[in-house]
């Protein structure tokens, strides 16, 4: 008889966990259905029949609707703001610290952290029904320094795609090692617009950065590769003001592809100056790219400055701060005889520093990636 | 302590590819309770204060900071920042921080730690140093000879 119990108490157990598993299955799928639900787009210019459940963000990603992200949906970019018109329940605390006040007097929320659980009616920007996701393959992958790699993508489906020049993307890459989910991140273009069958960025080794690591130490030619975009605010105004450009790092990628758009679209009769900040000559790229572009336009002028040149470096061009060359060339260099215009790329304490400098001589249209 | 869900819920976060490629445990098999438990007992026996020490880290930070990137001497310190742009969350949900690394050498003894806003809120605010073997892990003893030798 206690043998008996000793075998069936076990089985007893485990039947009475199954049951209560099926229980909180049906349950989950019970209280968690919300069925299909209608997103309306635009005042009814648009509308969509999704499944509800999931957060704004990816349902309109699903039906084609690419809204930026730079953190791929984890709540810490705050780029994907949205209008929502509809009761949406009250903000989270993971959306408050990208809110200004004036956001929250328009109701703009965080579509990665809204979640679609009824008929929702939005407001997005005509333009966000052009970006798309593109399926390509590694062309090629070159350390253009040690830190810092060029990373050019053949476009295959679709095989062409239209940007301004200075506008960014996001790369999506597959789980590897321990990471298990696939992860988006976003960087500026480098390459130029007319060559549409390709994107080329500049991406640089971020320590423990998960998209930056597979990029570098994983990620080979020939690897399929997933884009969606084109994103940003940050390209040339078109105007005839002098343009100040400023860049360190893997800043320079959308500086590059303006430059190089300018010129091959003949905008040449705009003076332009280009200070690339590094540390030392290890940090210096595309340095011969830009020198040959120089001669070939007399009103183009490109300005490498090392902070912390080495003495075998031999440099014998700009030495300081980028931002303590800056000002040397807006105080006596430059003429002052235009209006001009501020493009910046790089860390954000860089574009701090800057805008200080511009604001020194008075210079207020200013532009740069908030990401 | 007790692993509350809170603290389960952060640990899961501080995984290998959650919140960064490495993760913060490094190759501890300690639960997050029992490291923060056994750092709180180091920092006791050192005579270090974590509101002390994070407020002189973020002093440090910042005039790293000027550098844009250069080492820059400031007292008894050789600071060195680098930026990337955008924001990492605290695996313990309270807060957004920059990616801002810096690393902090003391000049008296060579010793050095390497430093990020997050890593200096964990410190402050959940008295967590990150797990052995960790990139960020802040050794206490590493600590009182960088910041007080």
């Amino acid at each position: 008889m206690v043998m008996i119990r000793v075998l069936m108490d076990p089985l007893v157990i485990a039947a009475i966990s199954t049951a209560f598993a099926i229980i909180i299955t049906i349950v989950d799928s019970i209280v968690n259905n919300y069925g299909d639900v209608e997103i309306d787009i635009n005042n009814g210019k648009k509308v969509l029949k999704v499944k509800g459940g999931s957060p704004l963000l990816q349902t309109l990603a699903s039906q084609g609707i690419f809204v930026a992200s730079a953190c791929g949906g984890r709540g810490t970019c705050g780029a994907c703001k949205v209008k929502v018109l509809s009761d949406v329940g009250p903000y989270l605390p993971t959306e408050m610290p990208h809110m200004s006040s004036e956001d929250i007097s328009k109701n703009v929320r965080l579509a990665c952290q809204v979640k679609v659980k009824s008929g929702i009616k939005i407001e997005l920007p005509e333009e966000l029904f052009n970006i798309k996701k593109y399926k390509g393959v590694v062309e090629s992958l070159k350390n253009v320094t040690y830190d810092i790699k060029e990373l050019r993508i053949k476009l295959i489906e679709p095989n062409e795609i239209s940007f301004k020049a200075g506008q960014y993307v996001q790369i999506v890459i597959p789980p590897y090692g321990d990471i298990k989910e696939h992860t988006q991140r976003a960087y500026s273009i480098s390459s130029v617009p007319s060559d549409k069958n390709h994107v080329e960025l500049l991406i640089r080794l971020v320590p423990n950065g998960i998209v930056t690591t597979y990029v570098h130490n994983y990620m080979k030619e020939g690897d399929e590769a997933e884009l969606v975009g084109p994103f940003g605010e940050f390209y040339m105004r078109d105007t005839n003001a002098d343009m100040v450009m400023v860049a360190g790092g893997s800043g320079m990628a959308p500086i590059k592809s303006i430059i190089f758009d300018m010129y091959e679209r003949n905008i040449t009769n705009r003076r332009v100056w280009f200070f690339f900040g590094a540390r030392s000559l290890r940090d210096l790229y595309y340095v011969e790219l830009f020198r040959d572009l120089e001669k070939k336009w007399p009103n183009f002028h490109f300005v490498p400055a090392l902070s912390d040149p080495k003495p075998e470096d031999n440099w014998s061009g700009e030495v300081g701060l980028i931002t303590n060359v800056l000002d040397k060339y807006l105080d006596s260099m430059i003429p002052k005889d235009n209006v001009k215009e501020g493009y910046l790329c790089g860390s954000p304490g860089m574009i701090s520093g800057c805008i200080q400098v511009f604001n020194k001589y008075n210079i207020k249209d200013v532009y740069f990636d908030k990401f | 302590m007790k692993l509350t869900p809170e603290y389960a819920s952060a640990q899961e976060s501080m995984k290998p590819g959650k919140i960064t490629a490495e993760g913060f445990l490094g190759d501890d098999d300690r639960n997050i309770v029992d490291i923060i438990t056994a750092d709180e007992e180091e920092f006791a026996h050192l005579n270090l204060d974590f509101s002390e020490i994070a407020k002189l880290l973020r002093q440090l930070l910042r005039e790293g900071a000027k550098g844009l990137g250069n080492v820059v001497t400031f007292e008894k310190w050789e600071i060195t920042v680098d930026e990337a742009r955008g924001n990492i969350p605290c695996p313990f949900k309270d807060g957004m921080f920059s990616k801002r690394v810096a690393t902090i050498k003391n000049l008296n003894n060579s010793k050095q730690i390497m430093i990020s806003d997050l890593s200096v809120h964990l410190l402050e605010k959940h008295h967590f140093l990150q797990g052995k073997g960790s990139i960020f892990r802040l050794e206490p003893s590493i600590i009182k000879a960088v910041l007080y030798e």
